[in-house]
């Protein structure tokens, strides 16, 4: 019974003495892994503004058309193919009174 | 004895009420200033993007350099070795070095490269902290619109001034001590409490519309050597505005050398005579009040008609003509007469709710409100001017608004530059859904403006307008300005634009272009249509709208 007493005992002191070690330790950690986060925050944003940068409509559009000789399409060169049901849509809700007929199939398509 | 004792001790209390009663306030402050520094750090500025996520401003951490002058041995050695690599001159860096400070900043926000290079260096009494830096990683795109903010974060310019409250981070000061041996002691845990960043901005501004209107704005300033010039590009259901550029442009990663000239945003900043295209607005109330339809003929005096003693001229000798025709011809006269038969109080009513003489409210700084005279204050001819677009100042946003309203079916709607305001987390904190100012027109006379106005594009001034497989509706002007010597206006100092929307039959851009001076063929149908044009073209196309020919062959596919 004592024996039992007494390695549960010094059980409970170990613990005790690991947790505190450990604690530090995490201490530690935590400090260098918030460093690395702020360093890894800092350079993720100079990376998105040189990202925003490179792909400026006016870098390329020089890029294409200088480097790789590409041209804007010519009348007739695009063709619009819309599904079924499919609204070519880039607005918002739109105001409820401002509703304009819509004149796409004017019946008139004769053949 | 008792006295002299008396007498000392009266001396001594004298002398301890001067310097802890009398002078405590100064010597507090001389004692602070040896040893603290206040010094304020503040959380990143919010970002700006466009409508599709794209980022237009965004603050990046950069090092600012400082330096600690009373912990210095030899400020002319160090200022020897700092000077490569800030790239100032060693005798300003010394002269910084020499002052009687505990802190001087050296220099404030350079490249990330430097800080690295410093580092290196490791200087004594040379620190480094880390700063907030705004960047505008697409340059002068949109900047007019964007504007800047100062060196230590605070909004100057456009939206950065407007949504300053908004964008800016949290500030927080920071007491620096100096400790025993002069060093600079920067209190513990600083970099836990990072003071909260500021608001993001969404914009309605579209980026590849933006560089469509900045670039062909940018050639046609060119090309006809005018001073200046402004697009605006608007969407006519919403008011959102989707594209606004001016030239010359500026970059506002570097406008230390600019004058506010540059970057004043003239669209809504400047006025100008819009001349013929003001006729757009009197025809539309002239129909909604009834007074005339587009079949009413009107006698166009063959060009001069006499009122209040001075003569009105067209560009042609034009005898009887529809209404339509005069708008598609650009009658003066045509136009004057229209004007009368409103009478002096309707024009200026419908041109009050057309949104002339008053701010369109968007949510951009400087924004004036024009010039429109009531008519108490008309001279003989102002009912006759004011019809053919003289004798008011308008903006280029209140022109695009009023044009617009024609397209949305006769109903104003608030133009406004940012959709949406979210915190850090990217909650959203505030939306802006598109706001109706007022039913201006009949959707009945919205239509009928239409027609008229493809007939300007289809076989009258605006031919060069013409966009190949839609409808265009617009309407040209030509004004001569006021010549600031004379007075009168000048016979070569000429404003041309074009305002108009496409599709004509559902419009999904309603836009201005305006061209301040070109040189040699200035009217606005020769230099501001074909730009309408052009931009047109590629943004329809950009959005994916159907041409009208397209959809022909597509349904005659499906028939089969």
């Amino acid at each position: 019974m004592k024996t039992v007493t007494l390695v549960a005992g010094v059980l409970l002191v170990f613990v005790f003495v690991w947790e505190r070690v450990d604690v530090v330790r995490l201490g530690y950690q935590i400090e260098r892994l918030k460093t690395q986060k702020v360093l890894l925050e800092r350079e993720r944003d100079q990376l998105q503004v040189k990202f925003s940068a490179l792909t400026a409509p006016e870098r390329i559009a020089k890029v294409a058309t200088e480097k790789l000789g590409l041209v804007p399409p010519q009348q007739g060169q695009v063709l619009m193919v819309h599904l079924p049901g499919e609204a070519p849509s880039l607005s918002l809700p739109s105001v409820e009174q401002v509703r304009l007929a819509r004149h796409d199939s004017t019946g008139g398509v004769s053949e | 004895m008792l006295l002299l004792l008396l007498c000392g001790f009266s001396i001594i209390l004298f002398r301890l009420v001067t310097l802890q009663v009398l002078q405590a306030a100064e010597l507090t402050a001389k004692a602070d200033r040896q040893h603290q520094k206040t010094v304020s750090f503040e959380g990143a500025r919010g970002m700006v993007s466009d409508r599709h996520g794209k980022v237009l401003a965004m603050n990046v951490e950069v090092p600012s350099v400082f330096g600690v002058p009373t912990s210095l041995e030899s400020p002319s050695t160090v200022a020897r070795h700092l000077s490569p690599v800030l790239h100032i001159r060693r005798d300003e860096l010394e002269r910084k070095l020499q002052q009687d400070k505990s802190f001087v900043w050296l220099a404030r926000k350079v490249e990330p490269e430097q800080g690295r290079r410093l580092a290196q260096l490791s200087l004594d009494g040379i620190g480094v902290v880390m700063e907030g830096r705004r960047f505008y990683p697409k340059g002068p795109l949109l900047a007019h619109v964007l504007g800047f903010s100062g060196m230590d974060g605070q909004g100057l310019e456009g939206l950065e001034r407007r949504y300053d409250l908004h964008l800016h981070g949290e500030k927080r000061v920071t007491v620096l001590q100096r400790d025993a041996l002069g060093r600079t002691v920067f209190p513990k845990g600083l970099a836990e409490q990072v003071p909260t960043p500021g608001h993001a901005l969404t914009l309605t501004v579209d980026e590849v519309i933006q560089y469509i209107a900045e670039k062909e704005l940018e050639e046609a300033v060119t090309h006809s050597r005018a001073k200046s010039g402004t697009i605006i590009v608007m969407e006519p259901q919403s008011g959102a505005i989707l594209a606004m550029a001016v030239s010359p442009r500026f970059d506002p990663n570097v406008v230390a050398a600019l004058t506010p000239d540059r970057w004043r945003n003239r669209a809504l900043t400047d006025t100008y005579e819009p001349g013929s295209t003001m006729k757009m607005v009197v025809a539309a109330a002239a129909l909604e009040e009834k007074v005339m339809t587009p079949g009413s003929m009107v006698f166009g005096e063959n060009g001069h008609m006499v009122i209040a003693n001075t003569t009105i001229h067209d560009h042609d000798k034009l005898g009887w003509m529809t209404f339509s025709e005069v708008i598609q011809k650009s009658s003066n006269i045509g136009a004057a007469k229209t004007g009368m038969a409103l009478g002096e109080q309707r024009l200026y009513r419908y041109l009050q709710a057309f949104g002339f003489g008053q701010r369109t409210e968007i949510d951009l700084p400087g924004e004036v409100s024009g010039l429109l005279k009531a008519p108490k204050d008309w001279g003989g001819r102002s009912l006759a001017s004011i019809s053919m677009g003289q004798e008011v100042g308008v903006t280029p946003l209140q022109m695009v608004s009023a044009v617009a309203t024609l397209a949305n079916g006769g109903v104003m709607m608030k133009p406004y530059v940012v959709s949406e305001v979210r915190d850090q987390k990217g909650r959203l904190l505030k939306e802006v859904l598109p706001q109706v100012k007022r039913r201006v027109v009949s959707p009945d006379t919205a239509r009928t403006m239409t027609t008229m106005l493809e007939g300007v594009v289809t076989n009258g001034t605006g031919a060069r307008g013409a966009i190949p497989g839609f409808r265009v509706a617009g309407k040209t002007g030509t004004a001569q300005k006021i010549d600031p010597r004379t007075g009168a206006y000048s016979s070569t100092q000429f404003v041309g634009s074009f305002v108009g929307y496409v599709p004509a039959e559902s419009p999904r851009l309603a836009m201005i272009v305006v061209l301040d001076e070109p040189q040699g063929e200035a009217w606005g149908g020769a230099v501001a249509a074909p730009v309408f044009r052009q931009v047109g073209e590629q943004v329809l196309n950009y959005l994916g709208v159907s041409r009208e020919d397209t959809v022909k062959i597509a349904l005659a596919m499906k028939d089969h």
